[in-house]
């Protein structure tokens, strides 16, 4: 890569100065002196700079009948205006730079991001923490932004993208009545009760040194992290403590929720609670079962190749052991979705409706037949030479590479890292003793978010089979012979266990 | 440029245009798609790579992109059909559907053998089909560069699949339709190009006519027809980015595409006629959403070689970006709209500049609608001051930067322009044009192409249900 690397110092000062060829970081440290932890990652021949302040508060903060009061507070910071300035001046000031401020509020986490030419660098990071440390909290701003979290609730969400109203859905069969239970941007109710007066309030109790931690990547010069500190000793030092999660709610027997809309098809969403998270030696390999089950929009997965690849029976269908969220369009999880409790979810996207029964049906028997049969050698061989170079590929920009470091410096380890040093020497046997530990289609949740859901509740908890009918010609015998079995597998249902819910109303409080 | 469909994955963004807000999840959330030529008069390029070019007798083009991006490269595709040239009656949404069945297999990669190579060296694979153009894209590891090269040529020249897995996978189409229905979006899509389009394929949408993607199962021996007719040499660039030698790649290029065969068929496009007056369709929908105006203004082809292109994608910054007077006044003051975007067209053939507002109470349609009116009247009238067209070119210099910050951004860039014009050397000779916007010429095109006389088609939908 040497010529390469020349010929981008060669660039003339204007261009080679801003032609950002990705580097690998040649500087990687965690601090965790007195005030905000720091997570600084260096690439200094990189012109851009990466800053994510990630603040340890997030929907679960948010006080019973406020749901929604994070999420409104992250916007109200990021996306509204300070002390010193308008939002409209704060959009005026950012334009030229070809920046902006992300604001991303997870369940534990928020995150004040953006990425920004160095030639741009001071000046963006005195706006970025003037929205911080002084935000305007303007009438006008919590208005507007309120709305727009009310209308992407009640409109969005419940209406026009079902897939996430399946995912959302399932948060709630599994955490009803825990912190992790109520959508981030919040419930009907609790955005109606939000005032002003609580956002500031928890603005001051929740964004505090001590809960945060800045993570700092690409060309990142050598006194930006102290001016950073001597700002960011501004905020109060600590607040609020931060309350330990309850025990994830238990779960026995399968729950099915049914979301009932309107509309030409059938989000369904799988899940249930994992006892560990990616701090635990064994999430390696049940990671690697995941990625072999369902890789997130790939191929790989058995349960893509088996209901889309062989029987066209939607568009992808993907296995996860944590909370994933996609990253814009790449096919990489954003980073800072870190939580403390974890899932294993199956996500399977519309399906024609009248094709829900079946389609439920054999994510629950390819999940049965990966407990029963194990991994295959060939599948685990190729899962783990998959994992090892994919894992690669995670970190190319120095927004995501820090992103990934903070979650890192978050959860005491490094996933990628991690990756690396266990998948060589990993052995299929231990790949099949977490698979069998750790995942269930006994005790699960599964959501059907698409109509007539009176009509699949008789028909699923009748144990009637539920066959596929193609519309298609040619399908081969011995798929034939494997959707007889499919059609009839047992399910485990009972009315006690079932609860329908209209997406008119879901979330209301 | 909003992309739409794709194959496995909502695909990957086009190329943004300068309005923000206007492609999700882009990292920067910062606008790109147009760039100046280096402040005071800096004489670098936008695109600032030692491009390698080689084309092979078939009329292959080949680009090579080195550029710093250790161990890791992107392998980009471009086959310069898209929906467009979804020509026959019934055949909407075919380009896209076609790029799904480019996975399906050789006799020498079987569909499972195909993926395994791809699984087993990590690769970030997936492909996305426009109106112009089936992009397919590979990014992995550096030493991989010759399997990718062996796997897309053969596919490429030798793709062979059973009429059972063309009917299978019509049905993943049809999933993909399914997951976008609920949004009033596709509805509006297809509502506006079919409205403002009366001859020319661009009446359709990428994912096609739901009856259309609903009879796909039949069209086994038209997929045959399509493959042979544009999957050919000279309509299609590679091009690879990242850690590499040029002369290996081209040398194991020449080695693999060396022996596909050109093509002869080229049906021509329909051409369509002027639209010198307003059309108007109103849609209800069924469930709970925001009232929405879509407006589409015919504007021309994509050119680097003409000036109007360059300044309506200028023009758009200038009146639809958030910091702009109409964002500020509809959305941060007045608060009635909750959105507003525009996009740009860069096609091959004309098409629609277009703009988008969401608004909150379907009684304010008619006044948002007027208000965009009146400030693309405006600007005809008055311009703009120097100062913003100074700084919506510089967002565009280093939003552009950004874009080529990995190998896969630098081969997407190179991608999106090669498929519009056949030549990686037209991303610097648009910046160039961008550069080169004034005043004059935005009050020029914001006087010419936004009014009724020059053909307006004007969507509108609001809920049944509030």
């Amino acid at each position: 890569m040497r010529r390469n690397l020349l010929f981008c110092l060669a660039s003339s000062a204007v261009m080679a100065a801003l032609a950002g060829c990705g580097a690998a970081p040649a500087r990687d440290e965690v601090t965790a002196t007195a005030g905000p932890r720091f997570v600084v990652q260096t690439a200094p021949q990189n012109p851009l700079v990466a800053v994510r302040l990630v603040f340890e508060v997030g929907a679960i903060d948010d006080p019973a009948g406020k749901e929604g009061l994070a999420a409104l507070t992250g916007a109200l910071i990021g996306e509204a205006g300070s002390k010193a300035r308008t939002y409209a001046e704060l959009l005026d000031a950012l334009y030229p730079m070809a920046a902006g401020i992300n604001v991303q509020v997870d369940r534990e986490l928020t995150t004040l991001s953006g990425t920004v030419h160095r030639d741009n660098l001071d000046a963006y990071v005195d706006l970025l923490l003037d929205q911080v440390l002084t935000p305007r909290f303007d009438p006008a701003d919590f208005s507007r932004l309120r709305d727009r979290a009310t209308d992407a609730l009640t409109k969005t969400l419940r209406s026009e993208d079902d897939e996430a109203l399946g995912k959302e859905a399932l948060e709630l069969a599994l955490y009803g009545g825990h912190p992790y239970g109520h959508p981030v941007v919040g419930t009907a109710a609790g955005l109606a009760a939000v005032t002003l007066d609580d956002v500031r309030a928890f603005h001051a109790r929740h964004f505090t040194q001590a809960r945060l931690v800045v993570g700092l990547g690409g060309g990142v010069p050598a006194d930006l992290e102290a001016r950073l500190r001597e700002r960011l000793a501004a905020l109060p030092a600590a607040g609020e403590p931060r309350a330990p999660l309850p025990a994830t709610p238990a779960l026995a027997g399968q729950h099915l929720l049914l979301v009932d809309k309107p509309g030409r098809s059938t989000a369904i969403s799988i899940g249930h609670p994992l006892p560990i998270t990616r701090a635990h030696p064994d999430f390696i390999p049940l990671f690697l079962a995941a990625s072999y089950l369902g890789e997130h929009r790939t191929f790989n997965g058995v349960l893509m190749q088996n209901m889309r690849g062989k029987r066209g029976l939607n568009y992808g269908d993907y296995a996860y052991v944590e909370a994933f969220v996609q990253d814009g369009w790449s096919t990489l999880p954003l980073p800072n979705i870190l939580r403390r409790q974890q899932r294993f979810e199956i996500w399977v996207r519309p399906v024609p409706a009248d094709k829900a029964g079946f389609a439920l049906r054999q994510a629950l028997y390819e999940t049965s037949r990966l407990l029963r049969d194990g991994i295959p050698e060939a599948g685990f061989e190729e899962t783990r030479d998959y994992l090892l170079a994919f894992s690669r590929l995670w970190t190319q920009d120095a927004d995501r590479r820090v992103g990934y470091a903070v979650d890192a410096a978050l959860a005491g380890t490094d996933l990628a890292a991690e990756l690396q040093a266990r998948l060589p020497s990993l052995t299929r046997d231990e790949v099949n003793r977490v698979i069998r530990q750790y995942l269930s289609t006994d005790d699960l949740v599964a959501v059907l978010a698409g109509p007539d859901a009176a009509a699949t509740q008789a028909k699923l908890l009748s144990g009637e089979p539920t066959p596929l009918v193609y519309d298609t010609e040619g399908t081969p015998a011995d798929i034939l012979a494997e959707d007889k079995v499919i059609e009839a597998w047992p399910l485990k249902l009972a009315p006690e266990r079932i609860r329908v819910v209209p997406a008119a109303t879901i979330f209301d409080r | 440029m909003r992309y739409v469909g794709a194959m496995r994955t909502p695909i990957t963004p086009a190329v943004p245009g300068l309005v923000p807000g206007l492609v999700p999840g882009l990292v920067l959330g910062l606008a790109v798609g147009l760039l100046g030529a280096g402040l005071a008069g800096a004489a670098e390029k936008a695109f600032p790579f030692d491009v390698q070019e080689k084309v092979l007798a078939n009329g292959l083009r080949i680009y090579a992109v080195p550029c710093d991006s250790p161990g890791i490269v992107s392998y980009y595709t471009v086959v310069r059909t898209g929906s467009r040239q979804e020509i026959e009656p019934g055949r909407s949404g075919f380009a896209h559907f076609f790029e799904h069945m480019m996975f399906r297999g050789t006799p020498t990669w079987s569909e499972e053998a195909y993926n395994t190579a791809l699984k087993r060296i990590g690769a970030d694979s997936n492909a996305w089909t426009w109106r112009d153009q089936t992009v397919y894209h590979i990014t992995t590891t550096a030493q991989a560069l010759p399997l990718l090269v062996e796997l897309e040529a053969d596919r490429f020249q030798h793709l062979e699949y059973t009429e059972a897995d063309f009917q299978k996978e019509s049905r993943a189409v049809l999933g993909e339709y399914n997951k976008s229905a609920a949004d009033p979006s596709l509805l509006l899509e297809e509502t506006l190009v079919d409205t403002a389009f009366t001859t020319h394929t661009y009446k359709h949408t990428t994912i096609g006519f739901l009856k259309d993607v609903e009879a796909m199962p039949g069209l086994f021996a038209y997929s045959r027809t399509f493959f042979e007719r544009w999957y050919r040499p000279e309509n299609v660039v590679v091009i690879a980015a990242g850690d590499l030698d040029p002369a290996a790649l081209f040398a194991e290029a020449e080695k693999r595409y060396g022996g596909w065969a050109r093509g002869s068929a080229t049906p021509p496009i329909p051409a369509e006629p002027p639209q010198t007056e307003e059309r108007r369709k109103a849609l209800t929908w069924p469930s709970p959403t925001l009232p929405q105006v879509v407006m589409g203004f015919k504007v021309p082809a994509f050119s680097t070689t003409e000036r109007d292109p360059a300044a309506l994608e200028v023009l758009a910054a200038v009146v639809f970006a958030e910091r702009a007077p109409l964002y500020r006044k509809l959305v941060l003051e007045d608060q009635t709209v909750d959105a507003l975007s525009a996009d740009t067209a860069q096609y091959v053939d004309p098409f629609l500049f277009t703009i988008t507002a969401k608004v909150k109470d379907a009684a304010n349609l008619g006044a948002v609608e007027a208000a965009i009116h009146a400030e693309l009247a405006r600007v005809a009238a008055e311009g703009v001051d120097e100062e913003t067209l100074a700084e919506v070119k510089q967002r565009a210099r280093y939003g552009f930067a950004a874009s080529l910050a990995t190998a896969e951004g630098v081969a997407s860039k190179a991608a999106w322009f090669v498929s519009l014009t056949g030549r990686i050397e037209s991303i610097n000779a648009w910046q160039d044009q961008i550069a080169a916007v004034t005043v004059a010429d935005l009050k020029r095109v914001a006087g010419q192409y936004f009014v009724p006389a020059a053909g307006r088609t004007v969507i509108t939908i609001v809920p049944e249900v509030k």
